[in-house]
């Protein structure tokens, strides 16, 4: 198989059980779940506290052994080191070391991922600007904010130029401003042709950022596709105009009516969001971003 | 970077994963160094140097050859017991750590063998050790020179009329052959050794403990037992005797879960005046480097397959 053919995450009935105590009953965190994952793509994984997404991701990344099934990144074995060299992940809610400094923890990282100390210095320089903590690379990460820590997890997660990575929750407890920051980062990502697999409870941003999309119920996955696929309403149009008038309307929706089997739904004023609204009025920067300065 | 160097970097980082990486070891070594000297564990020295000058003090009234030995007492003594407590402590409170705040997760979803984690996290641990033994030596022998030097005035006094130059030589001999001498070397690399052990029985424990706390209690009993594991086995099993391949059998296994600690305790003897021979050091040495590789591989066995 060519190797822009290979997908870059393959689940294959995965299924995971833990014992309880005590009993002999198990709990099945994952119930042969099955999904891939192409090269390129931004997946989105969606689904209640304790659906089992961080499962699947546990086990996708060697953290976890499967009960049963397998799963694979880039066609090698998740249970294999190997496999993470092409893999960065932001767990949620990550804890660093918080005696190390943003630049300390990049470049820390980086030796893991066997990067020499010349190209860590400049991949540090690089990363820190990219998540925008230029102005905080020699401040301790005790002293770091939410949306700071978890853009230092970002780029922590992007040290060793990885082709697959896995986002946990990425914009928990971020603000606006933050949040939209680090989907900018995914949008970053996707066009520079890097596989994201998302996990959030954040629909909205699920929606904005992912080219598919796979729900998890109960350790299944029970819904599956792209976005247009899922949440296109077949036989449904949207018009919005602008400068319209109220005769225009009119005759518009008489149009509507003079059509055998159409029906106009409704008609009104497009709303925007509250994000966007905030955004606006906050000029679109959090005071992280000021505070790096 | 251009597009050519990403497309050579992104190669590199793929042909560039070893089953065994000496630098990713030494990266997490030199983390675990910094994450503790950045805990201010440093400040125990200011404890030692009040411990040692405090012994000076306190028993001027003594003879020297009672003065020199208390300060080699209590100096080998706060040595042994800092030591132990970095050994074990220290490395009960990283690796749990790492587990409770999920910090393991982004150290062991980058291409780092769990052997290596582990391997890092001890020799991290060994080398605070070994540099706060090596400040505390200096501390220690420091204090040890100017007072055998500040004795060898005093004794000199209290000497009638002029000394002879066959008085001080004698007099020098005694002092000095009480106070700073290469056998006390030979003590400090046996505290270090059995700091080593205990560091080692830290690991195997915090690789299936839930907590700090427990990993430090556990610890501690068998620290505590193998300074009582030679006596109870030669009550047991009493030497001469003829033992069958069960009792032997026993005596092993106890012998590797609980490490004869009494047998690192050579400091009494130094300070005594005993010398310890180098074939007692090289023993020492060897079993030290045969419990490190059993634990380690314990440790390992255990941390392998373990649920995150």
């Amino acid at each position: 198989m060519p190797d822009d053919l290979i997908p870059a995450v393959k689940i294959e009935n995965l299924t995971k059980t833990f014992p309880v105590p005590f009993r002999k009953e198990k709990v099945v965190a994952v119930d042969n779940l099955s999904l891939s994952v192409k090269q390129g793509e931004v997946y989105g994984l969606i689904g209640p506290n304790g659906s089992g997404k961080s499962t699947t991701m546990k086990v996708l990344l060697g953290l976890i052994s499967a009960t049963s099934g397998n799963s694979s990144v880039f066609g090698m074995s998740s249970t294999e080191t190997a496999s993470r060299g092409s893999v960065g992940f932001l767990p949620e809610n990550p804890y660093f070391y918080k005696y190390l400094t943003g630049a300390e923890t990049i470049a820390f990282y980086g030796k893991l991922c066997g990067i020499n100390r010349k190209e860590i210095k400049e991949r540090t320089k690089e990363l820190l600007k990219l998540v925008e903590l230029e102005g905080a690379r020699d401040r301790r990460l005790a002293g770091y904010s939410k949306g700071m820590l978890q853009r230092i997890g970002l780029a922590q997660a992007l040290v060793g130029r990885p082709k697959l990575v896995v986002l946990d929750e990425p914009t928990a407890g971020v603000d606006p401003a933050g949040s939209r920051k680090i989907r900018d980062l995914i949008m970053q990502l996707k066009e520079q042709g890097i596989t994201v697999i998302l996990s959030s409870h954040l629909l909205e941003q699920v929606q904005e950022v992912c080219d598919r999309v796979g729900i998890i119920f109960e350790g299944k996955l029970v819904r599956e596709g792209s976005l247009k696929e899922l949440i296109e309403i077949e036989n449904q149009t949207e018009l919005v105009l602008e400068n319209s008038n109220p005769d225009l309307l009119e005759k518009i929706k008489r149009l509507i009516n003079d059509q055998e089997g159409v029906n106009l739904i409704r008609s009104g004023k497009p709303k925007t969001t509250l994000e966007t609204l905030f955004l606006r009025e906050t000029g679109g920067e959090s005071r992280d971003a000021k505070n790096d300065s | 970077m251009t597009e050519a160097n990403e497309k050579s970097f992104e190669d590199n980082l793929n042909s560039r994963f070893k089953i065994f990486s000496l630098s990713r070891v030494i990266a997490i070594a030199m983390n675990t160094f910094t994450q503790l000297v950045r805990m201010k564990v440093f400040y125990f020295l200011l404890i030692f140097s009040v411990l040692i000058i405090g012994a000076n003090v306190l028993f001027l009234n003594f003879t020297f050859e009672q003065e020199l030995k208390i300060l080699q007492d209590v100096s080998f003594g706060a040595m042994t017991l800092f030591a132990s407590i970095f050994s074990i402590v220290g490395t009960a409170l990283l690796i749990p750590k790492d587990i409770e705040d999920r910090t393991l997760y982004t150290i062991l979803t980058k291409p780092v063998p769990r052997f290596e984690y582990l391997i890092g996290k001890l020799l991290g641990i060994l080398f605070l050790v070994a540099v706060s033994l090596v400040l505390m030596s200096i501390l220690f022998f420091a204090v040890l020179y100017i007072r055998q030097y500040g004795i060898l005035a005093e004794e000199t006094n209290q000497i009638r009329g002029q000394p002879t130059a066959e008085q001080l030589s004698s007099l020098k001999e005694t002092i000095f052959s009480q106070g700073l001498r290469p056998e006390l070397l030979n003590g400090v690399i046996a505290i270090f050794l059995k700091a080593s052990v205990a560091a080692a029985i830290a690991l195997v424990v915090s690789t299936f403990a839930s907590s700090t706390l427990f990993t430090i209690i556990v610890s501690l009993v068998i620290y505590f037992i193998g300074h009582a594991q030679s006596m109870a086995l030669t009550y047991y099993f009493p030497e001469g005797d003829m033992h069958g391949a069960l009792q032997r059998f026993i005596a092993g296994i106890v012998a590797i879960m609980f490490p004869n600690l009494q047998m690192y305790n050579v400091v009494d003897g130094i300070v005594s005046g005993q010398s310890v021979p180098f074939a007692l050091m090289a023993r020492l040495t060897g079993l030290t480097g045969f419990y490190l590789v059993i634990y380690s591989f314990v440790s390992w066995m255990l941390f392998a397959k373990k649920e995150l």
